[in-house]
């Protein structure tokens, strides 16, 4: 956590720096592997020709400023879902990382029930729950909750045991020490320790986005428009679908990295603010 | 005859099947530096930590200024306002600068304004010597600093008594002195001190008495001199010639 983030990511491909005959090894499986790996997308370009994927039909209404508004509204709905599934993911996530630390074995043990709860199940089949039950009680909510809620509710899962593994990160002297000047538990966990939990587990967080992000393509399960839904839409106004859903690829790619750049971003900044963790005692 | 500020009676303590603590009975006077020293594993850390419960014992009784140890909630927290404790591994806030680890004892604890905290830390971070450091964050200081920063944290809580677990053990050679010299200046202003420690030297200048422990039983207690110059037990005599021409 304290290595400056370029020499983090050394760190990740290597362990030591490599010798002679690693180096060559590496330089030749390089090229190998490059190779191949143009070579399969050659043959996927030329077969995707001979199909003739590259006509002009399939591609030029791209040119046209209707068909990107229309995928940026996807885009939007998107980004909407997300923003706030992944917002309600994180304060769901620490108020059952809360519960799930509790030193009152009851609560404890019903937070960890939700949390596995929440984590086991797929999204899909608590859009299904939303979509499909809920009306017949007569509980009438706009798709947009129909999707964030459901998807919201997994990520809360995740995020706090992500949470608790923070909490369970920040070293436990500070804590006495905390306790050793008289603030109460509380003032423990919210002074000391979430401020410092939450700083550590920010790249995870954000991964967590990324999930939610693709978890918004079910959408369609309830007519809500995203950006696959919207695809979709030009897909059969166009009969385009390679190109169509190659674009859309391209976009949640493009999402994916931007989220990623901001995690980086965002532990540099967190790194810098908290340098190192103060010396552990070696006992 | 005053209550002892710190009174600890037939206290034992089990960390599962190992008997930590021994049918322990200590006590320690205001304004008195009780220095306890002994090999490791002799349960003087543990000591130190029942004090204020950060270790729980399974009997016996601990009396602080009078009134028995609460067990947990406010009065609790109350108690550890009021027994300042340093620790081997110096255990700052990492997310905080020098003047946030000072000055949020009394923010939170005592409610005292910001202003007020803040003009009495940065007194506290200049009587032990840190002033320069105060808008730094703890690990841009040195273990040295570091250590007197968390003596000025206890400290600014006003404590009646403060207790050291091996403060300077460690700390490079060269830093040790400058935190002895600031809990030498706080034993010769009165302040009640027990310090789990390996200096020799500093226990015999400054304490008022010394305490040796061994497989978690007091085993000697008696003036630095006393001790150092006649060690009663066969126990005590080991230890000393042990740690000879260190």
């Amino acid at each position: 956590m304290s290595a400056p983030a370029d020499s983090m990511s050394m760190r990740d491909a290597l362990y030591e720096t490599p010798g002679p005959k690693t180096k060559h090894r590496v330089l030749v499986g390089t090229i190998i592997s490059s190779v191949a790996i143009l070579a399969i997308l050659a043959l996927v370009m030329v077969r995707l020709y001979e199909q003739g994927q590259f006509s002009p039909k399939y591609w030029s209404f791209f040119g046209k400023w209707t068909t990107w508004r229309f995928l940026l509204e996807g885009f939007a709905g998107t980004m909407e879902v997300a923003l706030m599934a992944g917002t309600i993911a994180l304060v769901l996530g620490i108020l059952f990382m809360l519960g799930r630390i509790s030193k009152n074995r009851v609560v404890s043990t019903i937070f960890r029930v939700i949390i596995n709860f929440f984590r086991g199940i797929p999204s899909l089949l608590l859009i299904y729950f939303f979509f499909l039950v809920l009306p017949g009680y007569g509980l009438k909510i706009p798709s947009f909750w129909m999707l964030a809620l459901p998807i919201s509710l997994t990520a809360s899962g995740v995020l706090a045991e992500v949470f608790r593994a923070g909490v369970n990160a920040v070293p436990q002297g500070q804590v006495e020490a905390a306790l050793s000047i008289g603030l109460t538990d509380g003032q423990v966990m919210r002074k000391i320790v979430l401020p410092q939990a939450i700083r550590y587990v920010i790249p995870s967080l954000i991964s967590q986005l990324v999930v939610v992000v693709k978890d918004t393509s079910v959408a369609y399960v309830v007519s809500f428009p995203d950006i696959l839904q919207n695809g979709r839409v030009l897909i059969s106004n166009y009969d385009a679908l390679v190109s169509v859903y190659f674009v859309v690829a391209v976009i949640y790619v493009l999402i994916n990295y931007a989220i990623n750049q901001a995690s980086v971003y965002a532990a540099r900044r967190s790194g810098t603010k908290i340098i190192a963790r103060t010396e552990e005692s070696p006992v | 005859m005053a209550t002892p500020i710190i009174e600890l009676r037939h206290v034992d303590k089990h960390f599962g099947q190992l008997h930590v603590l021994k049918d322990i009975n200590f006590s320690v006077d205001k304004g008195e530096v009780v220095v306890v020293i002994g090999p490791s594993g002799s349960g003087k850390s543990t000591l130190c930590r029942t004090i204020n419960r950060l270790e729980t014992i399974d009997s016996g009784e601990i009396t602080i200024d009078g009134s028995p140890l609460p067990q947990e909630g406010k009065d609790l927290a109350a108690l550890r306002a009021e027994v300042g404790m340093v620790f081997q591994s110096f255990n700052l806030f990492a997310h905080k600068s020098i003047l946030e680890n000072v000055t949020l004892g009394p923010r939170e604890v005592k409610h005292m304004p910001a202003a007020q905290a803040e003009a009495e830390a940065m007194k506290l971070l200049e009587r032990v010597g840190v002033a320069e450091q105060a808008h730094k964050v703890p690990a841009q200081l040195s273990g040295g600093q570091q250590q007197r920063v968390a003596i000025a944290r206890s400290l600014a809580m006003h404590p009646k008594a403060i207790l050291f677990d091996e403060p300077t053990s460690a700390l490079d050679p060269e830093m040790i002195n400058e935190v002895l010299d600031v809990m030498t200046s706080l034993a010769k202003e009165g302040m009640t001190m027990v310090v789990v420690t390996h200096e020799m030297n500093f226990a015999r200048r400054v304490s008022n008495r010394v305490v040796f422990m061994a497989d978690g039983m007091i085993l000697e207690e008696n003036t630095p001199d006393e001790f150092f110059d006649n060690p009663q037990t066969d126990r005590a005599k080991e230890f000393l010639e042990s740690i000879k021409g260190h």
